[in-house]
This record gives C-alpha cells, sequence and structure tokens, in this order.
C-alpha cells in the first residue's frame, strides 16, 4: 500500500536539470512556497560549463567571441526563439542569479570580464576551454576551476596535461594534440591508475583528492614538471565537494596554476552542480520529491491538480503555477511516437516537422542541424506554452530549458543559458503577475 | 618508379568470396593478394541477413538454387561451425497469405530435397512464443545463422597463414592489357595516395556489386543489376530461430537470430551505384509493417539500427521484379570476351559463397594448368584470436573474467575490453592497415550496441591516441567518419529510446566537443 498525502504550494517545479533548478532556485528565492519533482542526476551529463552562445548563424560553422552581437541579430532573425523574449537585462540577471546562488553553496563560478571594463555587461565575451579530445568549445560562465585554463590555445605558457590510465576517455596526448598550433611547449603525463584497477570511475577519483595523502603522492609525481611548465591541465576530477580549494593546494604544491579539462560524462562538474543546487534548495522551502512520475489529474478553480507517484509515495499537489522544466527527449518532457511528437504530462501542442523524414539530416554533422531538434513548445513571451489559436493553454503554466521549441541548443552552444534565462524569466513573470498583485 | 608486388593470383574484392577464394586457392598451393578499396565485407558481404539458407526460401523460384543451399549448409555447419549458430528455422503463414503457395511448399521442397517438415501452429506457438496469433501454418526447416565478418576474417586468416597477403583500402586504378592479356594492375592506397603495381598470372574479379564497374575498367562489359536490400538490427534478440514468411519472397519476410539480437529485413530496391547507399525511413516502416505481421513485438519493439547492402544480379534481360533474376552466381572466363587471364565471379548468396570460391577457384587452376582438388570442402577453417571479438555478444556471459587487471572495458554495450582493441589493432597491423575506429569497429562489435558508438569511439580513439597507434593527432576526421557511418545507420529509426541515446549523443558529440565544427576555420586561432 502506498502512502498518499496532498501537498500545496505556489509553484511547482516539474524537473531538475539546470532550467528546474533554477526555477525552483528563484521561486525559493522570491518566498514562494515551492514543489520540484524530478531527477537530479540528469546533471552528471551536463558539462558544467554555462553557454550563452557560442554560434551563429548555426550554419555558419565557426565560433563566436562575442555573443551579445550575435543574440541581436538571432532575435531579429528568429521572434520564436526563447532569447527573443527577453532582454539583454534580463539575460544578465539570470547569470548573476544562478552564479550568486551557486557561490552560497561554494561552487564558484565565473563569468567573463569585459572586454571594456568602462561598458556594461554585453561587452562580455565567450573563452575557449580545451576538450578531453582536444577540440576548443566556446562557452560563457566557468567553474572556477576551470577559469585559467580559458583560452588556454592563445598562451605562450609550457603545459603540462595529465591524465590517469584507466580514466576512460581521457587522454592527455589526444587533448594536447589539440594545442597541436601552441606557442609553447606542451607535455603530457600518465599516471598509473590510484584504484590499481582497470578500470577507474570518475567519482572514486574525485573523492581520492579530497584526501591529503592522496594529493600529497600525487604532486609527488607532478613535481618533476614543475621548472618546465607554467601550467597544469588536469580532468575534471579535482574533487567532489571542494573543488576550488583542492585545485588551490594543488597550486600551491606544484607552485604554478592548475585547470580542469571537461571530458565525457558522467561528468564530476555536473555532478558538483547536482550538489550544490540540492545543498542549497534543501535549505530553503523547497519540497523535493525525487524519482517520481506525475501526472496531470485536473484543474480545481485556477489551480492545477497533479499527482506525483513513485514506488512508495502517491503524493496529490495542488499548485497555483507549474514551470515545466522536463526537457526533451532525454528527460522525457517530450517522447516520439514512430510518426508523432508529443508532451507528455500536459498533451500541450508539441511544435514538430510534419513528417518523420524531416526529423534527422543524412549527415550527422550537417551544418544546419537535425530538425528534430526545433520541436518543442512555443509559448508567449513570458513563456506560457500556447495552444493551436496562439493563446496561452493555461493562465499559470509556463515552460523552460530545452523543452522550448525553435532551440537547437546542441549546434548553438546555448543549453545552459536558455534553460537558465527560460526558468528565471518565468517564475519572474508569474511572480509579478499573480503575487505582487494580490500583495 | 612504383613499388611492385607479384603473386600468383590478384583477387579484388575482400568480400566473403574474394577471401572465401584466397583461402581456396592457398589451400592449393597458390599465393594471393586480396585488395579491397575499402575493407573486408564492406558491400553486401557485410550488408545481409547473416542467414544459411536450409534451400527452403527458394524451392519455389529457383530449385537448383535450393539444392545448392542445402548441400553448402551441410558443409559449413562441419567446417565453419564456429562462425554458424545452428538455429534452425521455422517457415510461417498467417491469415491471408498465398493458400495455394502454403499448399505446394511440401512438395517443392521434396523436389529440390530440402528438409522440411509441418508443425502444429500450437506447437509452433510454444517453439517460438513471439509468433502471431494470425498463424495458419507453420513448417520446420534447418535454416542457420552465420556471422558473416567473422567468415571473412578467418578465411583470410587462413590463407596469410599460408602465404597470402590483405591490402584495404586499396583501390584498382588501371588495368595495364598486353596482348590479350593483363601484365599488371595499378592500384593506389586511398589512405596514402602511393600507387604500386601487383603483377599476377591471373586476375579475379570478386568485387560483387562493383563487378561491373571493375570489368569496365579492363574494358569489358557485365551486365549487372543491383538490388538494395534494407535490414533492421532489434535491440534484443526476439526468437530463437530463423523465421521465415511462408510465401513467396517479398519485402520484410525474413527474422534472422544473431546472437543478442535479430536480424529483420528485407527489401529490393534497384538502384544505380552501389555506393553510398543507406536506409530509408520509408524502407524501415514498410520492413516493420511486414514484419509485424508474423511477429506482433516488433511492432513496439526498439530497434538499434538499420544498414543496407546492394545484392549484384547479373541479368541477361530486363525484369520487372530483382528477387526474380537468378540469385544463383556467374562465374565468366574473360577469354571469350578476349582477355586471357581474367575471371569475374560475381551473384550468388552468403549461402553458397564457398560453392562460388571452389568454382572460381577451380578456373584458376586449370588456367594455370594445376591439376588439384578444392580441400574447402575437407578442411575445417580455424578459429583465431582476432575473429573472436566479431561475435554479437560474445563475451555477455563473461564480463567479468575480462575485466581484469588493466584491462577496461572500453565498448560497455558489447563488452568489448581493451586487450581486444589491441589484439584487433594489431591484426590490421600486421596487413600492413591502418588502425582506426571504423577499421577497428569492422572487426569487433564496437559501436554495434545501443548507444551506437557514442560512448565507446571516444574511450577507444583515446586509447589509440595514448597507445601512440595514432600519432601527432587526435583523428577528430576519423572520429567523425566513424559517428557518420553509424548514423546512417540510426537516422531512419530514430524513435522512442533510440532518439533518446541519439539525443544523448548529439549532446556529447556536438554540444560538448562541438565536432562538427572541428576542421573549420576559426576552430583553432
Amino acid at each position: 500500500m502506498k502512502t498518499q498525502k496532498n501537498m500545496d504550494c505556489d509553484i511547482l517545479v516539474i524537473g531538475a536539470g539546470l532550467a528546474g533548478m533554477t526555477a525552483a532556485a528563484r521561486a525559493s528565492d522570491l518566498g514562494l512556497k515551492t514543489i520540484q519533482i524530478g531527477n537530479s542526476s540528469v546533471l552528471i551529463f551536463a558539462s558544467g560549463l554555462f553557454d550563452l552562445l557560442g554560434v551563429y548563424p548555426i550554419d555558419s560553422g565557426r565560433t563566436l567571441t562575442n555573443p551579445y552581437p550575435a543574440i541581436k541579430k538571432l532575435q531579429n532573425d528568429y521572434p520564436c526563439h526563447p532569447y527573443s523574449k527577453v532582454s539583454e537585462t534580463q539575460i544578465n540577471e539570470g547569470f548573476q542569479f544562478v552564479m550568486d546562488f551557486l557561490n552560497s553553496a561554494a561552487l564558484k563560478y565565473h563569468l567573463p570580464d569585459s572586454m571594456n571594463k568602462n561598458q556594461t555587461n554585453n561587452n562580455r565575451v565567450n573563452k575557449k576551454i580545451l576538450t578531453s579530445v582536444g577540440t576548443l568549445k566556446p562557452t560563457y560562465m566557468v567553474p572556477e576551476t576551470f577559469s585559467k585554463g580559458c583560452d588556454i590555445h592563445k598562451e605562450q605558457k609550457n603545459l603540462l596535461i595529465v591524465d590517469f590510465k584507466g580514466l576512460k576517455g581521457f587522454s592527455a596526448k589526444q587533448a594536447a594534440a589539440g594545442l597541436g598550433m601552441k606557442k609553447g611547449e606542451v607535455y603530457t603525463l600518465s599516471i598509473d591508475s590510484p584504484e590499481g584497477t582497470g578500470d577507474l570511475n570518475p567519482v572514486p577519483l574525485a573523492k581520492l583528492f579530497e584526501s591529503k595523502a592522496f594529493i600529497q603522492k600525487f604532486s609527488d609525481k607532478i613535481l618533476s614538471f614543475s621548472d618546465k611548465v607554467d601550467m597544469v591541465g588536469m580532468p575534471a576530477v579535482c574533487g567532489i565537494h571542494n573543488s576550488l580549494e583542492i585545485v588551490k593546494e594543488l597550486e600551491t604544491k606544484f607552485g604554478v596554476d592548475v585547470f580542469e579539462i571537461p571530458g565525457m560524462p558522467p561528468s564530476i562538474p555536473g555532478l558538483r552542480l547536482k550538489n550544490a543546487f540540492e545543498k542549497s534548495l534543501s535549505k530553503s522551502n523547497v519540497t523535493f520529491l525525487s524519482n517520481s512520475k506525475v501526472v496531470f489529474d485536473a484543474m480545481d478553480q485556477d489551480h492545477f491538480i497533479l499527482t506525483a507517484m513513485n514506488d512508495n509515495f502517491e503524493t496529490r499537489i495542488r499548485a497555483q503555477c507549474v514551470i515545466l522544466a522536463s526537457g526533451r527527449f532525454p528527460g522525457g518532457g517530450l517522447f516520439a511516437k514512430r510518426k508523432i511528437i508529443l508532451e507528455t504530462i500536459f498533451n500541450l501542442p508539441v511544435f514538430q516537422p510534419k513528417t518523420r523524414h524531416q526529423w534527422h539530416q543524412l549527415n550527422f554533422f550537417d551544418p544546419k542541424g537535425h530538425m528534430i531538434n526545433q520541436a518543442g513548445l512555443e509559448t508567449d513571451d513570458t513563456f506560457r506554452p500556447l495552444d493551436k489559436t496562439g493563446s496561452p493553454v493555461f493562465e499559470n503554466l509556463y515552460a523552460a530549458g530545452s523543452i522550448l521549441a525553435h532551440n537547437d541548443w546542441v549546434r548553438l552552444k546555448s543549453g545552459a543559458g536558455v534553460s537558465l534565462i527560460s526558468a528565471y524569466t518565468a517564475v519572474n513573470s508569474f511572480y509579478k503577475k499573480t503575487i505582487l498583485n494580490e500583495k | 618508379m612504383n613499388k611492385t608486388m607479384e603473386t600468383d593470383v590478384l583477387i579484388i574484392g575482400g568480400g566473403v568470396t574474394g577471401t572465401g577464394i584466397a583461402r581456396d586457392l592457398s589451400l592449393r598451393g597458390l599465393n594471393c593478394i586480396v585488395i579491397d578499396k575499402s575493407d573486408l565485407n564492406a558491400g553486401a558481404s557485410g550488408g545481409n541477413h547473416g542467414l544459411l539458407h536450409s534451400g527452403a526460401r527458394y524451392v519455389g523460384s529457383d530449385p537448383e538454387a535450393a539444392a545448392e543451399c542445402k548441400d553448402e549448409l551441410e558443409i559449413s555447419k562441419k567446417n565453419v561451425g564456429h562462425c554458424i549458430e545452428d538455429t534452425g528455422g521455422l517457415f510461417v503463414a498467417v491469415k491471408g497469405d498465398d493458400e495455394k503457395y502454403i499448399a505446394d511448399f511440401p512438395g517443392m521442397c521434396k523436389t529440390s530435397g530440402v528438409y522440411c517438415k509441418k508443425i502444429d501452429v500450437s506447437a509452433a506457438k510454444e517453439m517460438e512464443p513471439a509468433l502471431s496469433d494470425d498463424m495458419i501454418a507453420a513448417y520446420e526447416v534447418n535454416d542457420a545463422s552465420i556471422n558473416p565478418f567473422k567468415l571473412s576474417i578467418e578465411n583470410m586468416n587462413d590463407a596469410v597463414l599460408r602465404g597470402s597477403q590483405f591490402l584495404s583500402f586499396s583501390k584498382v586504378v588501371q588495368f595495364k592489357i598486353v596482348n590479350n592479356c593483363i601484365e599488371d594492375v595499378s592500384v593506389i592506397n586511398q589512405m596514402n595516395g602511393k600507387t604500386i603495381r601487383i603483377k599476377a598470372r591471373t586476375y579475379v574479379n570478386a568485387s560483387g556489386a562493383w563487378a561491373a564497374i571493375v570489368a569496365a575498367m579492363a574494358g569489358l562489359t557485365i551486365n549487372m543489376v543491383l538490388s538494395k536490400g534494407t535490414l533492421l538490427v532489434t535491440s534484443k534478440r526476439m526468437t530463437k530461430r530463423v523465421i521465415n514468411r511462408l510465401r513467396k519472397a517479398t519485402d520484410g519476410d525474413i527474422l534472422v537470430p544473431g546472437g543478442v539480437v535479430s536480424i529483420l529485413g528485407t527489401t529490393s530496391v534497384r538502384v544505380e551505384s552501389p555506393d553510398n547507399i543507406y536506409p530509408t525511413i520509408n524502407e524501415v516502416d514498410q520492413i516493420i509493417s511486414e514484419g509485424e505481421k508474423i511477429i506482433p513485438a516488433l511492432k513496439t519493439c526498439r530497434y538499434i539500427r538499420a544498414y543496407s547492402g546492394a545484392r549484384p544480379l547479373v541479368s541477361e534481360g530486363a525484369s520487372e521484379d530483382d528477387r526474380t533474376v537468378s540469385r544463383g552466381f556467374t562465374l565468366r572466363d574473360h577469354k571469350e570476351d578476349g582477355l586471357d587471364n581474367f575471371i569475374t565471379i560475381t551473384g550468388g548468396k552468403l549461402s553458397t559463397y564457398r560453392l562460388m570460391a571452389e568454382k572460381a577457384s577451380d578456373l584458376v587452376c586449370w588456367k594455370h594448368s594445376i591439376f588439384s582438388k578444392c580441400l574447402t570442402k575437407e578442411i575445417a577453417l580455424p578459429s583465431t584470436k582476432s575473429g573472436e571479438w566479431s561475435e554479437p555478444g560474445v563475451r555477455i556471459n563473461e564480463p567479468f573474467k575480462s575485466a581484469k587487471q588493466n584491462d577496461p572495458i572500453l565498448c560497455e554495450c558489447e563488452m568489448v575490453p581493451q586487450s581486444a582493441i589491441d589484439t584487433v589493432i594489431n591484426s590490421i597491423q600486421e596487413t600492413q592497415g591502418r588502425p582506426d575506429l571504423i577499421s577497428v569497429g569492422l572487426r569487433t562489435r564496437i559501436g554495434k550496441g545501443p548507444c551506437q558508438g557514442t560512448f565507446c569511439s571516444l574511450r577507444i580513439l583515446s586509447h589509440m591516441v595514448d597507445s601512440d597507434v595514432i600519432r601527432d593527432h587526435s583523428d577528430i576526421k576519423g572520429l567523425k567518419h566513424f559517428l557518420n557511418e553509424r548514423w546512417k545507420g540510426e537516422q531512419s529509426l530514430l524513435w522512442d529510446q533510440a532518439l533518446v541515446q541519439s539525443s544523448l549523443k548529439e549532446m556529447i558529440h556536438s554540444g560538448l566537443f562541438g565536432l562538427e565544427l572541428a576542421g573549420n576555420p576559426g576552430l583553432i586561432e
């Protein structure tokens, strides 16, 4: 027999990816009674890097240094894109809010400097981060532990890149090969697996870095390079809970700068994000229902009635507002049958290509991207999903994150930006419209 | 002056026929060089069901081919047992199928000497619970499944052991013809751009769907039609046995188990060129809608990928349905066309590859005035280490044995450890090949599981760079090529879980690593 209970809230956030977390954080920040439902472990697929806009136009084939003029152009070209519903101020506020929120949970992030100190945020530029396969990824807001590696390819400094035997998918030689044209020496070093076994998983490795004894042993192996190099690049495994302190300690031991390099999931920077959000949200007035399936039952006057279910609990929720941040296909917010794409909780209309023939291109890397990634929910300027006539489906239902239509974030390198800005703006809209009016 | 290699026989085409001929001739004491413009089984040999027909499929349309299949199946079971799973098969009819064909079937089998035994519908349902409730007739037959990749690898390995050679990515650019004889062949290595000359006594065109193109380079005409067949791979094995629809051959009527998966096919679509063929959405939907009539679960099951092969059919005239063009093979001595030392063997099917190799080898020996008997009927094909990892699900049941000290599992879908990758890399290097993700993928199960190369591509590439198999660059081009080849097989069936998986692949390879931009100007300033 499942335990049953009833709960009331101002705002129900469905989803625990970056959009869901931002919405819950903002809602609790505004003092709203908040329930969040979702599976936060999706964040281990997040690289930990916060992109704003790295490529535009989509088929330009090159990365952007300055995202703001490109955002202006995108707003002109595509009035339906999520960025076209917000101002530059809202974009900056959104990033600042998430940065401050994570900082309060001791996960320090770094916004890029403005090119011109006298000017405002819109001169902030993208940075390029070396990835484990040797490509350079344009991104915007980075964990402090990555920040010294920004634009490393332009530096003349001598560099050491370290890997661990058994940490699959991360080869120092491969990352170094991506810096083939860089000035200055690039050395590589492969360190025996401290676990002594074949497979070295990133989570236990990151935990090892939280021990002083391990750091000492690790430092001894690097020390011989101290005279030759100015910087050390590491796989992003320098601790889970206090990564910045660990990186600083490594810097003290080596006497040179240290930075982390992102790689394939499972991602420790993603895990750090998950922990930081969970830690701060649990201290606030957010109730988190983990790993539950959500069913929309009915409207009760102006309130949504939904049921959240898992193996043990069944919770009936009455919510004034719902933020739908349930993601796209991996998150389960959208579901593709053989011939049609559906929204899974409210059965909302989904913007989508006419037939499956248009979903994907024949070339995986087609410069235009795959049309299925334009699929999703179309909304008004406050991120409320629209019905077929162009009116909001519900007065207080908002959508945020990758479920939004016209948003090929994978190609535009805009995933985090769209998620956090839409979530932040949606919660603000509800708050202004409803709560402030009541007061 | 280009390097010149000399050999007894140059075989053009590294499919099951070409490698089969190399083994056959090697057993008779001749040295061969096998060249392929791509790699082993790059054509129809790698794009088929992996089915050893009992012959029952052809009893109505081609009794001679049916009898050949029956004989070859027995020889194969005896001599290449390590490439075969002796699954047995069923022919099943459902409501609405042609009753006359059903009634005639046992008689036609008898005429061709092909075994079939009538089974109660209820007994068939018990043997294969996945079969439809609409089943109206069932016959048991002797079909088996075969791994054509392992077959070619092992045939080539055995030939190499006896002094022959395999050159991958080696494409014919010119035949030098003097006095009605080919004097030598210029061959370009497509990886390094270097041209060599190969001088042989006899030249064998075993290039399958490319046979007309190769023959044309020697100034000869072969009338061929190419029929594209598309197949789908399910994520789970649906049946124990091979399931055939009991009717005249048409779309989506054979389901073949292969290790832990099943393969459903096929279609027949005329194509102009054997290059760059891929499954289309219409074909996929057509195959599923036919397949689900005999196995209803095929409507809802997960498909991992689709692939296509071009059947080389030698036509004597125009025909309305390519399936009625004989599936028997064609062996042509081009002496009749004015070239004394050139033969072409094409058409046919996987089930009779050995017989094709025997007949072609007989002709070569006759030309060399060597009177030695074919030995592939008698001498079993040995199993080697480098062939072992092409087996689907070979290690699924013993994953922890291979996860020994310093031997990480690089492909977790198919449980392929680093040591297996290293074995395969060595075997590629031994034949002067260039190890990369594509060539390793051809010889192992990597990239063939549910993740379709999302994770293993990165792990294996970084291992190859780390162990200096790939030097001084990170081979992003090779990674992109590999992912794109996988994609050709995915793009037509991306819905439900497969779409979730492909979205993840895009998030990692495009979203994080930006591979779509790699190689473009502006990435590295």
